[in-house]
């Protein structure tokens, strides 16, 4: 890259009429100019790359490095135990249960997220009046603090004094105890990340859609389609690779699921049944409630691990669709 | 040229204003400053105020988070080996884990700590020893001797004694106080008994002499100790009766529970009359009131100071904590805020023990809790306590809750510990 870079630079370079080129440069000032084309390059992305050594690389090497130790955050390293942690955690039941209800909870939100951002990004695609207070409204709920959206929605499905609650028993359907059932808890929490979510989503589709080509959104109407039809043969086929990249971005989003089921399930156990447990729950509880750091950094490891998984998963999908296009 | 004249000229600006800010918090004229974290608030700023008055070059910084949270970050700070206040309070929970790192903190002996072990009941004096009693970890400060705090209002409505020396004489043991709660819930059944099934055990397992461990081998007894089981029995039998109103003590819905008066009775420690206080407001003013406990005894939290060895003046530090701690101040604090001293010379005293609290109908706190402070006998806590609490509690949970059977709860809780504590 950087080869390429200086060597079509100093071509430029040569062309007669620029009036660089007038001032013959002396032998020093040639080479430091050399040197100078070949590293600023590598001097201008070097801040993201220190950065992201000093605060990506590194602690997850460290971590994979605690994470083969019996390590206790007060004592510190005790013993190597080599693969320990990580068998220890292939056996633990608390574990798999942690990994069920995060997928589940990904699951049930992510999905309804997607469709109906899609949705509301097709509603502003439309000449709407006052666009511009539209299309940022949709953004608010995505701004306000997660702890804030956390700490309301469980009031709202409070058991005893909660809104949703007070209007389920006056239409007679009766109280739900959203917190201690399991689905029901799901339900509330994917209710919480499609609060937040669905707008920043929809945004992201709506710049997409702005760039389809009008005229193929024409000739199909002229051809007689349908609204319903151009949308979905016209306009989500060719935003396909931002959607694919918003349901990546869920995915590692969900995977990382921590403040709505702790705020909402009443504690790192998610619940008196971990019902409402997620992965970064149980890290959290072992790390820095049972300050066993040396389990945690197994945890957070099959953490990097499955999303590692899920990404690669993805990708694949990806290359098909490209490949079938 | 003159660009680059201009850029040496803002590196300057920027290195003066680096240094300047580095003397700032260096602090000037060799001014010392001591920081002092606790959770919620121990009634120490007037205090504070007067000690810097008394010695001029000494600067006192509060440092005050929640309950969690602070001890939370104390872990990571000691574990870094930066980060700590120079005083730093720690609740009796998580004593036994710190503890086990005794090295982490100056040891207050060396500093004339022990010339300070007369002020203190001898139980509350141990519990702030590490390493076989060779080191003294923490000075008390307060401690939690319980009582029971009961609606006066709902009590009358069920037909119930409501004067406090009948009420006491209702519920000698806790089975009759089980009893109480039916002959309430008939009489009464919109209102819950107790707060939670979390309380009662919380209470019943504080006064017995050993809960989760044993006192002589620090062994693991939850599963054969009959007292762990009754107070397990009891609190789940009124959860499944649905005579609690299933709050967690601290959270958001019981806060709301007690403003909205949602249930009649729940074991109080000093320090707890605060914080009904402040969730209930003034529009339940005069309506609680406060009498004995049943079975009698038994303590529920109470704090140290500490002074973690990472600190740059732990000279100071230790003489602040001295400070707030001597029999004087406790006084005062029980006064301001109801803490209990664990010091007994205070709780003789007359200022103490005369004293009444308006908010619950004028009883008489001095009285109750210093004369409960008398027989008190803490509950051994074993040094793992902290990793099978939190898994007997869940299981008290779910049998609160009708999620699972109280004795399976059980069976699953001693299981999960067994397996916890391997």
């Amino acid at each position: 890259m950087a080869f390429d870079l200086s060597r079509r630079t100093r071509a430029r370079r040569k062309l007669p009429d620029s009036p660089d080129n007038v001032r013959t440069p002396t032998w020093r000032g040639h080479r430091w100019s050399l040197v100078d084309l070949r590293l600023t390059p590598y001097l201008m992305i070097s801040p993201f790359f220190l950065l992201f050594f000093v605060f990506g690389l590194f602690p997850l090497a460290f971590t994979g490095w605690i994470s083969l130790h019996d390590w206790q955050m007060l004592q510190g390293e005790q013993r190597f135990v080599g693969l320990g942690n990580y068998a220890d955690l292939l056996r633990d039941k608390h574990f798999r249960n942690a990994v069920a209800n995060t997928t589940a909870m990904l699951m049930l939100a992510t999905v309804p997220t997607l469709l109906a951002a899609l949705g509301l990004a097709a509603l502003l695609d439309r000449g709407l009046r006052g666009r511009m207070f539209w299309r940022t409204s949709v953004l608010v709920p995505n701004i306000v603090s997660v702890v804030a959206v956390g700490l309301v929605f469980s009031q709202l499905f409070g058991r005893d004094y909660g809104v949703v609650n007070a209007v389920l028993d006056w239409v007679g359907i009766g109280r739900v105890d959203w917190a201690t059932h399991r689905l029901t808890g799901y339900l509330v929490v994917a209710v919480m990340i499609m609060w937040r979510w669905t707008g920043y989503n929809a945004l992201v589709y709506l710049a997409a859609m702005q760039s389809v080509p009008r005229d193929q959104v024409e000739a199909a109407v002229i051809d007689g389609a349908s609204t319903w039809r151009v949308f979905w043969s016209i306009i989500v086929p060719s935003i396909r690779p931002t959607i694919i990249f918003t349901v990546i971005a869920s995915t590692i989003a969900g995977l990382q699921l921590f403040a709505e089921p702790r705020l909402f399930g009443g504690g790192t156990l998610g619940g008196d049944d971990r019902q409402l447990q997620t992965i970064t729950m149980y890290l959290y509880e072992k790390g820095f409630e049972l300050f066993d750091a040396g389990y945690a950094a197994a945890v957070s490891w099959m953490v990097f691990l499955l999303t590692l998984l899920c990404a690669a998963m993805n990708f694949s999908f990806v290359r098909r669709l490209a490949s079938s296009e | 040229m003159s660009a680059r004249r201009r850029g040496r000229g803002r590196w300057a600006v920027v290195v003066v204003a680096l240094l300047a800010a580095g003397c700032a918090t260096g602090g000037g004229r060799g001014e010392i400053t001591i920081t002092v974290a606790t959770f919620g608030d121990f009634g120490y700023q007037q205090l504070f105020r007067e000690y810097e008055a008394q010695h001029p070059g000494v600067r006192l910084q509060p440092r005050i988070s929640e309950f969690d949270p602070h001890h939370k970050s104390l872990v990571t700070q000691l574990a870094a080996g930066k980060g700590a206040a120079d005083v730093v309070a720690v609740e009796e929970g998580y004593m036994p884990q710190l503890r086990q790192s005794f090295d982490k903190f100056v040891n207050l002996a060396d500093l004339g700590a022990r010339d300070l072990q007369s002020r203190y009941v001898s139980w509350k004096w141990e519990q702030g020893l590490a390493d076989s009693g060779k080191v003294v970890m923490g000075l008390g400060t307060d401690m939690g001797s319980l009582a029971m705090c009961y609606r006066k209002d709902y009590f009358q409505a069920a037909g119930l004694p409501t004067d406090r020396t009948q009420v006491a004489k209702l519920w000698p043991t806790w089975e009759q106080y089980e009893r109480t709660a039916d002959r309430f819930a008939q009489a009464k059944p919109d209102v819950k008994f107790a707060d939670s099934s979390a309380s009662i055990y919380t209470a019943m397992l504080n006064q017995s002499e050993e809960g989760y461990f044993a006192r002589a081998d620090d062994s693991f007894i939850g599963d054969r100790n009959s007292n762990l089981k009754r107070a397990f029995d009891t609190a789940a039998r009124l959860g499944t009766k649905g005579q609690t109103a299933r709050v967690s003590p601290f959270t958001q819905p019981w806060t709301v529970a007690i403003q909205q008066g949602s249930f009649a009775t729940m074991p109080c420690p000093a320090w707890m009359l605060t914080l009904v206080k402040n969730a209930g407001g003034d529009q339940n003013r005069g309506k609680w009131d406060v009498t004995t406990v049943p079975e009698g005894g038994g303590n529920q939290g109470g704090s140290f100071l500490t002074v973690p060895r990472q600190g740059q003046h732990t000279r100071e530090a230790y003489d602040v904590a001295a400070f707030l701690t001597a029999p004087e101040q406790e006084k005062r604090i029980f006064l301001d805020t109801g803490s209990l001293p664990s010091e007994p010379s205070i709780y003789q005293d007359p200022g103490v023990v005369g004293k009444t609290d308006d908010y619950f109908s004028g009883a008489p706190v001095g009285k109750l809790f210093a004369s409960a402070a008398d027989g008190l006998h803490p509950s051994y806590r074993g040094l793992r306590d902290s990793v099978v609490r939190p898994i007997f509690g869940a299981a008290l949970g779910r049998a609160e809750s009708g999620a699972q059977p109280p004795q399976e709860a059980f069976m699953q809780a001693v299981t999960e510990a067994k397996t916890a504590l391997k």
